[in-house]
């Protein structure tokens, strides 16, 4: 999604916003641009990668700027379109991530007021409407434009003569970093890393008022405080280091992960929330909320919970739960979130708060708005994900998950002492797919070659399927399905024939004799058959056209050893067609619109 | 001198089986990787340009290193698509090395103060050492401070002096390159054309990983230096006697005794009642149960010991799953490795993924393959292949 960022201080701001975007690409944008402030505002923009823009733009001078990455949503992404928008004066420059909801309307009347606008966004609405009501204080123009404004918003306005920066933020993210007479404002953390781990979070309703040794925040025209932040990723963790690609990196991250999670159990315990709490009702319902790959950890979690909870789990989409009026459930929600920011899922959140229900956040953003909102939050220990597809805090979550269920879980003592052994053993069964990756990439030579694929799987590993698909469609632009393997029948097998693979995911528990007729039954219609399997399965052999073996594991923890050795063969299937597998088209990481 | 070239892409075909998932440089040494201790010690010498030449099991370096910014080094990366050898490895570099530079081997350790004066040196010049047998390495004839020739694992040396691997070159080095595939080959060249090489030698620690057991021999003589921590939680009645370093996360339960220069990594679960001695390292996320004696050795990442184990001079790496009442005790052995048979003081030494059952005795010497499952009540000795499955 869109991203901004703004600088003030002594130095230059020019290389200082460039290198801020470039750390902002991980969120996928179309065009990008930069507003530096000297005797009066100078402007860049156009439809091309950050780098080119280093590469094109003049030397704008001055120290005080804004920048911004566009993920096109309202108008194409083209030079008129991408941000910043100013004013008709050109006086004033404003960079927006979020929506305006009433810019057509705010647009008519604008226009019929003189004002003339030259984009479709939405956003330009707001330098013109910032531009009516400026009369030499610009903190009161902004606070005023913005009540006529509908939507969200994350913004940052400069103004010619104003020695500094004006923020404010309503239902998109938005925060300041603290530095040494200077001061940075992003989307987030990632941007300023390079500068400070200061930093200060921004709430709904909220405007700042930055020069370069001032933080000023006022709220419905009081001045509050807001508390300071240290952050202790660190550029480290959003840099290469050697790995060709982000993701090759963060897949090859998650033994760590697992193990970070793992130390804290071990340290703490039990997870430091009441989940009692939640279940103050017996719970005999929860509902699991997300979207996109963290939905796909959810459904993973309904079968976990189930089994080792033993109450009725209802996993929902947040983006579909918005839209119906169903009933609510009042008794306990866990919502799961890689960026806390996802729009769709705070919506949902808020809901539930409405009525009461008890809502547990799992995110991996510190101080995210999912962190703020919900009644408690467990972070994943995953540290900042760049790839836009989200593979190492997929696994953080489910480690989650796994904590909180087996810390209240009512199973026999014998079967969680064998799973806690298992589980300490996970990081090393990870490392081992990742050891494998010659078999895998072997196999992703072998499927690159064709447009479409589908995905099977029984039981728990059935949203591993759609895991598996989801990652392969979202980086390689192959077209990918998952499917429960029963439901082949109705209707997919029309589909299958000798140019559709199907990838089947066995795992050792009660599904799988299903999983082998299934299989048959697939090979009977000549597709090429990919099978994932357990060391020592001999039977799959003579069946698939290509076995990958993962290592044993409890079927309770199958899903995380195949989504492991799912996301390298997305990867290596990627690299093959070579797709720019870090920033795939048209997505973006955190998706902050609905 | 402000760049160094490290050298880390080779296997380490004698350490086999421990080197099938992981290159050479990344063994670990009292908690941290061979690699690491070069990386430091260039760090602490004030050389922050360093080119790692990779190959072999690339990314577990590319994992640990990163880009170098907490160790605070700027690493660029070059790959060795084929390791056919030193001096091939480093003509990878020649694009990006400056005028003059250093090489180092990223398999032998090296502490800081081995190269605080070389690092200072003017090109081209090498660093030797006088080791008591030189047999295994190129033994390097000196004359009033200059390398006359290097001989390449003598069967007679003429000479207790060695060459550590760690050279200070200037660019020329490169255009004696190409016909040959080690650098003492091109190096021995350029002596031929009458070009004056120093040798520096140092008494610092310099050391080398030939074998499996010299990863013990080598872990007992820096365990010693490390850094005093205490993290993690250590519960009431437990005994901490000398140097000792605790990881985060780690819990050390009631009654264990720990005797130290004793290194534990993050998140480990140890006891209660269980007796670490010296001078025994221990990786992340390893869980050791109650009534284990553990003397001497290395234990890697997620091992799992079960109670009652005796563990002496024993190498056990990351990944293991050991019942209970594991014996490994130390004793002389004869090894086979490539045809050779040594003779060494050791327990046993088990690769990764190995699952033992509950009382196995392992004879001193036993080398077990990555992955191999032993069932429960067995004697192993010699030499069992990866994926071994003794029932």
């Amino acid at each position: 999604m869109c991203g901004i960022v703004g600088y003030i201080g002594e130095r230059q701001a020019q290389p200082i916003l460039l290198n801020c975007l470039g750390r902002l690409e991980y969120r996928g944008y179309d065009s990008c641009g930069i507003a530096v402030l000297s005797s009066g505002i100078e402007v860049y923009k156009d439809a091309i990668r950050v780098e080119a823009l280093a590469k094109v733009a003049p030397q704008l001078g001055g120290t005080v700027g804004v920048g911004h990455t566009r993920w096109a949503t309202h108008g194409e992404p083209s030079q008129l379109n991408a941000h910043p928008h100013c004013d008709c004066s050109g006086n004033i420059a404003v960079v927006h991530n979020g929506v305006v909801t009433n810019s057509q309307s705010l647009k008519k009347q604008l226009t019929s007021e003189g004002h003339n606008f030259v984009s479709e966004t939405d956003t330009e609405a707001i330098p013109h409407l910032i531009e009516k009501y400026y009369d030499g204080n610009l903190e009161e123009a902004v606070e005023a434009a913005l009540r006529d404004v509908d939507g969200s918003y994350a913004i940052i306005v400069l103004a010619a003569g104003e020695p500094r920066l004006v923020a404010a933020r309503k239902d998109s993210p938005l925060i300041i970093g603290i530095g040494d007479r200077e001061n940075f404002i992003a989307s987030d953390v990632p941007a300023i890393l390079d500068y400070t781990n200061r930093v200060i979070y921004l709430e709904d309703g909220d405007i700042g008022v930055i020069t370069k040794d001032n933080i000023k925040v006022r709220r419905n025209g009081t001045e509050v405080d807001r508390k300071e932040h240290e952050i202790l990723w660190s550029i480290e963790d959003a840099q290469k280091g050697g790995y060709e690609h982000f993701m090759l990196k963060e897949i090859h991250e998650q033994p760590r992960v697992i193990r970070d999670t793992l130390g804290e159990w071990v340290s703490i315990g039990e997870p430091a929330v009441d989940l009692a709490v939640m279940m103050r009702t017996g719970l005999e319902a929860l509902l699991l909320l997300a979207c996109g790959t963290s939905y796909h950890a959810a459904l993973i979690g309904k079968y976990i919970v189930e089994e080792l909870v033993g109450i009725p789990v209802r996993v929902e989409l947040a983006s579909e739960f918005n839209y119906s009026g169903q009933t609510l459930v009042k008794t306990g929600a866990i919502v799961i979130t890689q960026s806390g920011e996802t729009a769709d899922t705070l919506k949902a959140v808020k809901r539930l708060k409405e009525v009461g229900c008890q809502v547990l956040a799992i995110t991996n953003v510190v101080g995210s708005t999912a962190s703020r909102i919900a009644d408690q939050t467990v972070y994943t220990r995953a540290g900042p994900e760049i790839c836009v597809a989200a593979t190492k805090s997929f696994i953080a979550q489910l480690m989650v998950l796994y904590w909180l269920v087996m810390s209240y879980s009512k199973a026999e003592a014998r079967r969680l002492a064998s799973l806690l052994t298992e589980l300490r053993h996970l990081p090393s069964k990870v490392q081992q797919v990742l050891d494998n990756e010659d078999t895998i990439l072997e196999c992703a030579n072998y499927l690159s070659r064709y447009e479409n694929m589908l995905f099977i799987g029984r039981g728990i590993n059935f949203p591993v399927a759609l895991e598996g698909a989801l990652k392969l469609k979202e980086i390689s632009y192959i077209h990918a399905e998952g499917y429960a393997a029963g439901e082949l029948k109705h209707g997919p097998f029309a589909l299958l024939g000798g140019d559709t693979p199907v990838v089947a995911i066995l795992a050792h528990d009660n599904t799988y004799e299903a999983m082998l007729t299934n299989i048959k039954e697939v090979k009977a219609r000549k597709s090429p058959l990919v099978a994932l399997a357990e060391e020592g399965d001999e039977a799959i052999g003579e069946l698939a056209d290509f076995v990958i073996t993962v290592p044993r594991v409890d079927a309770i923890f199958s899903p995380v050893v195949n989504s492991v050795a799912l996301q390298l063969l997305a990867y290596y299937i990627a690299k093959q067609r070579d797709c720019p597998i870090d920033f795939p088209r048209n997505l973006a990481k955190s998706v902050t619109v609905e | 001198m402000k760049q160094a070239v490290i050298l880390a892409a080779g296997e380490g075909q004698r350490l086999r089986p421990f080197t099938v998932n992981k290159p050479k440089v990344m063994l670990s040494i009292a908690g941290k990787p061979i690699l690491q201790y070069v990386v430091e010690s260039l760090a602490q010498n004030s050389i922050r340009h360093i080119v790692l030449i990779v190959g072999y099991r690339k990314e577990q370096v590319f994992d640990y290193i990163g880009s170098g910014q907490q160790f605070g080094v700027d690493i660029t990366y070059i790959t060795q698509e084929k390791q056919l050898g030193t001096a091939h490895a480093l003509a990878q570099a020649k694009a990006i090395t400056e005028n003059e530079f250093l090489v180092l081997s990223g398999d032998n350790l090296i502490e800081p103060d081995a190269i605080a004066q070389f690092v200072a040196i003017k090109p081209n010049a090498m660093l030797v050492k006088r080791v008591d047998n030189p047999a295994r390495y190129g033994a390097v004839t000196i004359d009033n401070g200059m390398v006359k020739n290097i001989v390449e694992k003598p069967k007679e040396a003429k000479s207790n002096i060695i060459n550590t691997g760690i050279y200070a070159f200037t660019k020329e080095i490169l255009s004696f390159i190409e016909p040959e595939l080690d650098i003492p080959d091109a190096l021995n060249n350029m002596l031929a054309q009458g070009y004056p090489v120093t040798a520096v030698e140092t008494d610092g620690t310099w050391l080398d990983v030939i074998y499996p057991w010299d990863i013990l021999t080598l872990n007992d003589a820096v365990i010693r230096q490390i850094p005093a921590s205490l993290g993690g939680t250590i519960e009431t009645g437990v005994s901490l006697k000398g140097l000792l370093s605790v990881g985060k996360d780690t819990v050390v339960r009631s009654n264990s005794y720990i005797v130290g220069p004793v290194v534990i990594g993050n998140s480990c679960d140890m006891g209660p009642n269980v007796c670490i001695l010296p001078a025994t390292s221990i990786g992340n996320n390893v869980v050791i149960s109650p009534f284990t004696e553990i003397k001497n050795s290395v234990i890697g990442d997620d091992v799992n010991i079960g109670p009652g184990c005796i563990i002496q001079e024993s190498v056990v790496d990351k990944g293991c799953v050991i019942e209970g009442h594991f014996t490994a005790c130390s004793g002389q052995a004869e090894v086979k490795v490539d045809d050779e048979y040594h003779l060494v003081n050791v327990g046993a030494m088990l690769s990764e993924g190995c699952r033992l059952g509950n009382s196995v005795v392992a004879q001193p010497g036993v080398i077990v393959g990555n992955y191999s499952q032993v069932s429960a009540l067995k004697l192993i000795s010699g030499r069992l292949p990866d994926r071994s499955l003794v029932v």
